[in-house]
């Protein structure tokens, strides 16, 4: 095996990670501060690989859409919140698990109806299109963009939610929601807001995969359950985690797709177990 | 006592139906019934227990797989196959439930998921033994027993179904009443006193985990004979958060409850269905309605009220 081919996996699994990134850390950040998992997770990053291709058909620009569809993603995530989920978080935790449930099946399904089964492709923007040069191998650019685009929103995330007010505002909630509520936090809002930024960062994810992927039904399902293998390695409600599980599932994924294509998954799952037996809460999560 | 009657009702209905329904109706019933078991069973471990488990539909799966390939290669009878199913199914679930009940609420969740996943690509890519995604069509209803008689007919193997049924629920009901159920009650009010009163959860839990799936399986294994086939859809997610809406719908933690919630989710499905192809956006909102306003199911919000009148 060559070196270039060593560069080469290596960043399709940098390539995959960020993808991975872009829809666990919205799932990790919304089970730290509502204590949800928002099986709707993968939905809205579905949500936004669709929007974006309406978009890009409507305008005729990738960057804009790429701007655009997160909030929109957002906004629509922040509603459901609002009229459904904010009712029931008293109620023990699988309740919120099945509603969300509940609201995939909508979602799904409402796609369904719009866009029809057939999957939807999306023309990278020329600036992306074709192929660079690394180490003595060609490697398409619009990976290389993936990669970026999980650093950048990582390290926005990051510091968001480290060095700012708002920041400091979510982790209060996060770590005492009633407290929080006491000292003058609007809780309810804070949740919203941060159920809504979720559904963006997955939206952004979804709008970035279209043109490696395409758009189709079943790619929230499939993303949700590799999310959920992610924040169970990483630990959920913790962003760095959410980094750390990406990259190994991501590693996994495209060493065991190499190496052993009809076991990729086992080998996600065999890494999954293998650490939880030594962390069941995860690499970076508290124990409960 | 007023239940004891319903009881002896159910029964006495189910004991009559063959001769009171059409062919169709009974074949729906039939089905009604096979997913009623599945519901059932995952409630020993959701209700019960207060483990969910959001990956119960490969443990169907496996059964179904179990029984359509011993009908299919060995031809040997309906019981055999309903063995096979069940045996494979709860023998599965020893690792997964090993792994999985290291973890708890959400992890749990999350990891039977992730497993199901993964049994459902198994059963995908493996085409020489599970036909990939064709599935094995042409399992057949063999018979009651070697050289015994068939139970092709629609009427015999509502039979075997039925029987089957009632003898879960039966054996369920003991199950919890005994003093293995009232330890995984314990677990599920406070695990923690649990705990601190010298107990080991994990071994309760992987248990449980096991006679879930076999009961899971024991219905797949009465799948696949009576639609004629088995296939990877069978171990879908989708059918494993079914199993969830129905037992809310029926209730959790009442046994009865999510075979009653079964039947009526499957009702609602076959009534949308003929109405309009993109049910699932009804069922969907019903679904969301019933988790805000009736927590308790149809059973438990029933329970609720005639203990109020």
């Amino acid at each position: 095996m060559s070196v270039a081919n060593v560069v080469e996996q290596l960043l399709n699994a940098l390539a995959l990670a960020g993808l991975l990134f872009l829809v666990s850390a919205g799932l990790s950040l919304v089970f730290g501060i509502l204590r949800v998992v928002n099986f709707a997770h993968g939905v809205f990053y579905m949500l936004g690989a669709y929007f974006g291709v309406t978009s890009v058909a409507v305008t005729g620009w990738f960057w804009p859409s790429l701007l655009l569809v997160p909030p929109v993603v957002g906004v629509v995530g922040a509603m459901l919140e609002a009229s459904t989920l904010r009712f029931i978080y008293r109620r023990p935790p699988i309740y919120q698990l099945l509603l969300t449930f509940g609201l995939a099946l909508i979602l799904e399904e409402s796609v369904r109806v719009v866009y029809g089964p057939t999957a939807l492709g999306v023309e990278p923007p020329a600036l992306l299109q074709g192929a660079v040069e690394i180490a003595g191998t060609f490697y398409p650019r619009y990976r290389l963009f993936l990669v970026v685009l999980g650093l950048a929103v990582g390290a926005v995330v990051w510091l968001l939610l480290t060095k700012t007010r708002t920041g400091l505002v979510i982790r209060a909630v996060a770590q005492n929601s009633e407290m929080a509520d006491c000292l003058g936090a609007d809780v309810t809002r804070v949740r919203t807001l941060v159920f809504g930024a979720a559904c963006a960062l997955a939206g952004l994810g979804g709008v970035a995969a279209a043109p490696m992927t395409t758009a189709y039904l079943g790619m929230g399902i499939s993303v949700i359950v590799d999310a959920f293998v992610v924040v169970v390695i990483g630990g959920l409600g913790s962003i760095p985690g959410s980094m750390a599980g990406s990259l190994i599932v991501g590693a996994a994924q495209t060493w065991g797709a190499f190496y052993l294509p009809e076991t990729a998954m086992v080998i996600m799952y065999a890494v999954m177990g293998a650490i939880l037996i030594f962390r069941p809460w995860g690499l970076f999560g508290e124990e409960e | 006592m007023r239940g004891r009657w319903l009881g002896a009702l159910a029964l006495v209905a189910l004991a009559v139906a063959p001769w009171a329904l059409a062919r169709h109706q009974l074949s729906l019933l039939t089905d009604l019934l096979i997913f009623g078991l599945f519901a059932l069973s995952l409630d020993l471990i959701m209700g019960y227990t207060g483990m969910v488990s959001f990956g119960h539909a490969a443990y169907f799966g496996l059964g179904a797989y179990g029984s359509a390939l011993v009908l299919i290669h060995f031809e040997q009878p309906i019981p055999v196959a309903l063995l096979a199913g069940a045996l494979l199914a709860g023998v599965i679930a020893v690792p997964v439930g090993w792994f999985s009940t290291r973890a708890r609420e959400i992890y749990f969740a999350m990891l039977t998921l992730a497993f199901a996943q993964l049994l459902y690509t198994v059963a995908y890519k493996w085409r020489d033994l599970t036909g990939g995604s064709d599935g094995i069509a042409g399992v057949p209803k063999t018979t009651l027993y070697w050289g015994g008689p068939s139970v092709a007919g629609p009427h015999a193997f509502y039979a075997v179904v039925a029987v089957s049924v009632v003898l879960s629920l039966i054996v369920c009901r003991a199950l919890v009443a005994s003093p293995f159920g009232r330890a995984l009650q314990a677990i599920r009010e406070n695990e923690r006193r649990f705990i601190s009163l010298g107990r080991d959860p994990r071994v309760f839990k992987l248990t449980v985990f096991v006679i879930a799936a076999t009961f899971a399986g024991l219905a797949g294994a009465l799948f696949a004979p009576f639609r004629g086939f088995a296939s990877p859809e069978v171990m879908f997610w989708v059918l494993s958060g079914q199993g969830l809406m129905m037992v809310i719908t029926g209730g959790i933690g009442t046994l009865v409850g999510p075979i009653i919630g079964a039947m009526v989710f499957i009702l609602i499905q076959e009534i949308l269905s003929s109405y309009t192809e993109h049910w699932m956006i009804f069922t969907g909102a019903i679904f969301v309605l019933m988790v805000i306003f009736l927590p308790g199911g149809l059973v438990g919000t029933a329970r609720r009220l005639a203990t109020r009148a």
